[in-house]
């Protein structure tokens, strides 16, 4: 069973997040508020995926991946960014810090499970 | 989005808005003060509002999701200093908040049309997108066609300019095609779906890969150190060339890129060394001055509810085991179990302080709310207020803030409205231009003391008094010996109103019996100081918490209540000089240092055989609630001690007079008293009585 760790600091969305992953099989799925938050978590457990926002408080989804990013641990991983933003720049900011991919909010909650199989089967 | 319950989200979403809103509410406020925002400001208020725009898209809240994404905008670009900030945008951004908590309740209600929408923004969007071209719409006004620019440029960007809902960067690094770097799945290859996702992917093909290249700008390659960590990759000099080669050319026709921003404030985020410990100190330094947020956890009331019935139950056990174990014979085993389980006791104290303090939050929380009330209010009345807040950390059990902040804000709004007067009529009768409203908070006597003050004209305690005469709720022998702070506090009672005109904003004083009727529900009471000319204070005392009470035991013939610690104001055996007899000679008057106070015999009240007749054999118990006082009739007065209070089942009747009840320590149910009950059950008495018998 894959481990999933979703950072975002709207209640809403983790929840959002997470029904449309436990849908789709994924139900060992942990949250965290923000960047911080996810730096910590991510230390104290294994993940094999995770899914990150951009804009939070305390630490940013981009300075989370570039953290994580220098942890053997999370150094190839897939990490995927949560974006609003739907413009080239974003993504080129994305890719730039060192993600793995970007999915759009508001999400679809196919299209995330598709994006999520994909990256996981890879 | 299929397979969600969007309503329930939606619920979620406008809890979490009304968080946002007075968060950036706050922050712009304090902006439109002082004239400036700082970054750190500017961060938090775009952060707040991209929040509601992403969460608000996110629960198909489409409309206002469109109108959020402008202020964003215009958030962003000011976090950015592309456009500077200038004082009167605090104004403008502010309405845009008022704008976006109107759509939000207009959608989610299903209301909100596309008319109603245009309707609603137009007006403000002008001078919005104006701010977003670094023009100033108070300069720029007349000329019209300024709308139509950032409309378009918005709007593609926000609508069309995308490409994709989600793709992956390819970085797998034992794949020998990583060199390629990256690419995209366009719109051909994936079909249906690719109005939603896309894929960065090293096995697209070239032509994909050129079709849409991301927008690498100068400053981001020179941070492109995730590529130079891999040996594979081809050179980025490479890829930059390639880029801006094509960057005319690939970009989607619809999509403004001159709209996007040239550079963003927030670093990129990269594996490159020279960057890395900069940016590892900046958050080290966020974490530590916001560490608190992180580790917050929300949890619903009702859980911590639970718990505190846990430990009520368990302070139960402990006193029944205690009880129990005063019977062991044996004195040295006795005294030894005691001891231990006084160890227990106080362990359990700990417990239930621990509780009590997840379950208090400061002041504050409800004060957040004000600031915003007072600018609308006093900017529609055209009055000049200024508010102050004082013991913003005093803490307040959470169940009590939900009671509290209706009334208060209707004492606010009451202020402003009927007793701030405006600046020409201060200035002639001697006073400062600016009114003053100052609402401060304290722990004092095991109460929570609230006070709002005012320095408005004070309320006309005879016109009050008059019309409460005419309404019927006081009568010509009180009209003539209440004291003028007395007909003051008419205000609280139904329907009665010091304004001559109606108006939209305190209305026509359904409220001020509304304010006392939910302090009371708190177990509080509500006091009223005014002076005509020179303005109002109202008092509102409030019991800590209503999950715990000192009360006492007493007893009423065979039966045992609690009564609140907190209403007790004195007890005596009276003597027979000390009561008066007045009406049939079924209403006694206690008559204590010069004043009156009607005498409540309990066993009637609760239908309980009394083991007295005269009073002068038991005990009296004065009790007040507000400035109402009654004298209790009980046998005797037990034990003092704190009790968990237990609301009492639904299935039961309320009876007057009855408020809660608790389990005591042997296991027996305690009924707790209600002195208002009490009070409101004593009136009635009072006035079945005919006027000619409360003569006599």
């Amino acid at each position: 069973m894959a481990k999933l760790l979703i950072v975002d600091d709207s209640t809403m969305l983790r929840d959002m997040l997470n029904y449309a992953l436990n849908e789709g099989g994924y139900t060992d799925v942990t949250e965290a508020v923000d960047g911080v938050d996810g730096l910590e978590k991510a230390k104290a457990a294994t993940f094999d995926l995770i899914i990150t926002d951009v804009n939070m408080p305390n630490m940013d989804g981009l300075t989370l991946i570039g953290e994580l990013r220098k942890l053997p641990t999370y150094a190839t991983r897939p990490i995927l960014v949560l974006t609003t933003e739907r413009s080239d720049e974003m993504k080129a900011k994305g890719k730039a810090a060192g993600a793995t991919g970007w999915i759009v909010k508001p999400f679809v909650p196919e299209q995330l499970l598709k994006a999520v199989n994909i990256v996981l089967s890879r | 989005m299929s397979g969600f319950d969007i309503s329930k989200y939606r619920e979620m979403f406008v809890e979490e808005a009304e968080e946002l809103f007075e968060s950036a509410d706050n922050v712009l406020l304090e902006a439109e003060n002082n004239g400036s925002l700082t970054d750190d400001e500017m961060g938090q208020l775009f952060r707040d509002v991209h929040t509601l725009k992403g969460s608000g898209a996110s629960v198909e809240l489409t409309l206002f999701a469109e109108f959020t994404h402008d202020v964003e905008n215009m958030m962003d670009k000011l976090r950015n200093h592309k456009i500077e900030f200038i004082p009167e945008m605090a104004g403008t951004l502010i309405d845009g908040l008022d704008v976006m908590k109107e759509l939000l309740e207009l959608e989610v209600a299903e209301e909100l049309t596309r008319e109603t929408f245009t309707e609603m923004t137009t007006e403000l969007l002008v001078i919005v997108r104006a701010y977003i071209n670094g023009e100033n719409p108070s300069v720029v006004e007349e000329i019209a066609p300024v709308v139509d620019i950032p409309e378009a440029s918005v709007e593609s960007s926000s609508d069309e300019g995308f490409s994709g809902n989600f793709g992956l960067y390819d970085q797998e690094v034992d794949e020998s095609k990583f060199n390629v770097s990256y690419g995209f799945f366009n719109d051909d290859e994936i079909g249906k779906d690719n109005d939603h996702y896309g894929f960065f992917d090293d096995e697209l093909s070239e032509k994909s890969k050129t079709a849409i290249t991301p927008i690498i700008e100068h400053e981001e390659n020179e941070d492109f150190g995730f590529f130079d960590d891999m040996p594979e990759l081809t050179p980025t000099a490479e890829i930059k060339a390639n880029n801006e080669d094509q960057e005319k050319a690939i970009n989607n026709p619809k999509e403004e890129v001159a709209q996007v921003p040239v550079q963003e404030n927030t670093p990129v985020a990269t594996g490159a060394p020279k960057s890395s410990p900069k940016r590892a100190a900046r958050a080290e330094k966020d974490t530590g001055k916001k560490a608190s947020t992180s580790n917050n956890i929300r949890v619903n009331l009702d859980k911590i509810d639970l718990l505190m019935n846990n430990v009520g139950d368990l302070v139960i056990t402990n006193a029944m085991l205690t009880q129990f174990s005063t019977t062991i014979e044996d004195n040295k085993t006795r005294n030894s179990v005691l001891e231990r389980l006084e160890l227990l006791e106080r362990h359990i104290r700990d417990m239930q302080d621990s509780i009590m303090s997840i379950r208090m939050v400061p002041m504050e929380s409800i004060y957040s709310k004000f600031p915003k009330v007072v600018r609308d209010i006093s900017k529609k009345l055209d009055k000049k207020v200024e508010f102050k807040h004082f013991g913003d950390n005093v803490e307040i059990d959470k169940a009590m803030i939900e009671g509290l902040t209706d009334p208060l804000m209707h004492i606010i709004r009451n202020s402003l409205d009927h007793g701030i007067e405006t600046p020409e009529v201060r200035v002639s009768t001697g006073k400062e231009e600016t009114g003053s409203i100052i609402i401060s908070a304290e722990q004092a006597n095991g109460q929570m003391i609230i006070t709002i003050e005012d320095d408005g004209k004070g309320i006309d305690a005879t016109k009050v008094a008059l019309k409460a005469l005419d309404q019927g709720q006081i009568d010509e022998n009180q009209y003539n010996t209440m004291s003028d702070n007395e007909k003051a506090m008419l205000v609280f009672g139904a329907g009665v109103s010091t304004a001559d005109e109606v108006t939209d904003i305190s209305g026509r004083g359904v409220g001020m019996d509304v304010v006392k009727t939910n302090i009371h529900k708190l177990g509080g009471a509500i006091n009223l100081d005014t002076t005509l000319g020179k303005g109002t204070t109202i008092t509102i005392m409030l019991p800590l918490t209503l999950a715990i009470l000192d009360g006492l035991d007493i007893a009423v013939g065979d039966q045992k209540y609690i009564l609140p610690l907190s209403a007790i104001v004195e007890s005596l055996q009276p003597t027979s000089d000390m009561i008066k007899k007045i009406g049939d000679g079924s209403q006694d008057l206690l008559m204590l240092r010069e004043e009156f106070i009607p005498v409540v015999r309990i066993h009637q009240l609760f239908g309980v055989e009394p083991t007295f007749e005269n009073l002068e054999d038991g005990m009296l118990i004065v009790v007040k609630s507000g400035t109402t006082k009654v004298a209790i009739s009980i046998d005797e007065f037990l034990n003092q001690h704190q009790v968990v209070v237990k609301p009492l089942d639904k299935n039961f009747r309320s009876v007057e007079g009855v408020g809660a009840a608790t389990v005591r320590g042997d296991g027996s149910i305690g009924l707790i008293i209600d002195i208002l009950g009490i009070i409101n059950a004593q009136m009635k008495i009072e006035r079945t009585m005919s006027p000619s018998q409360k003569a006599s």
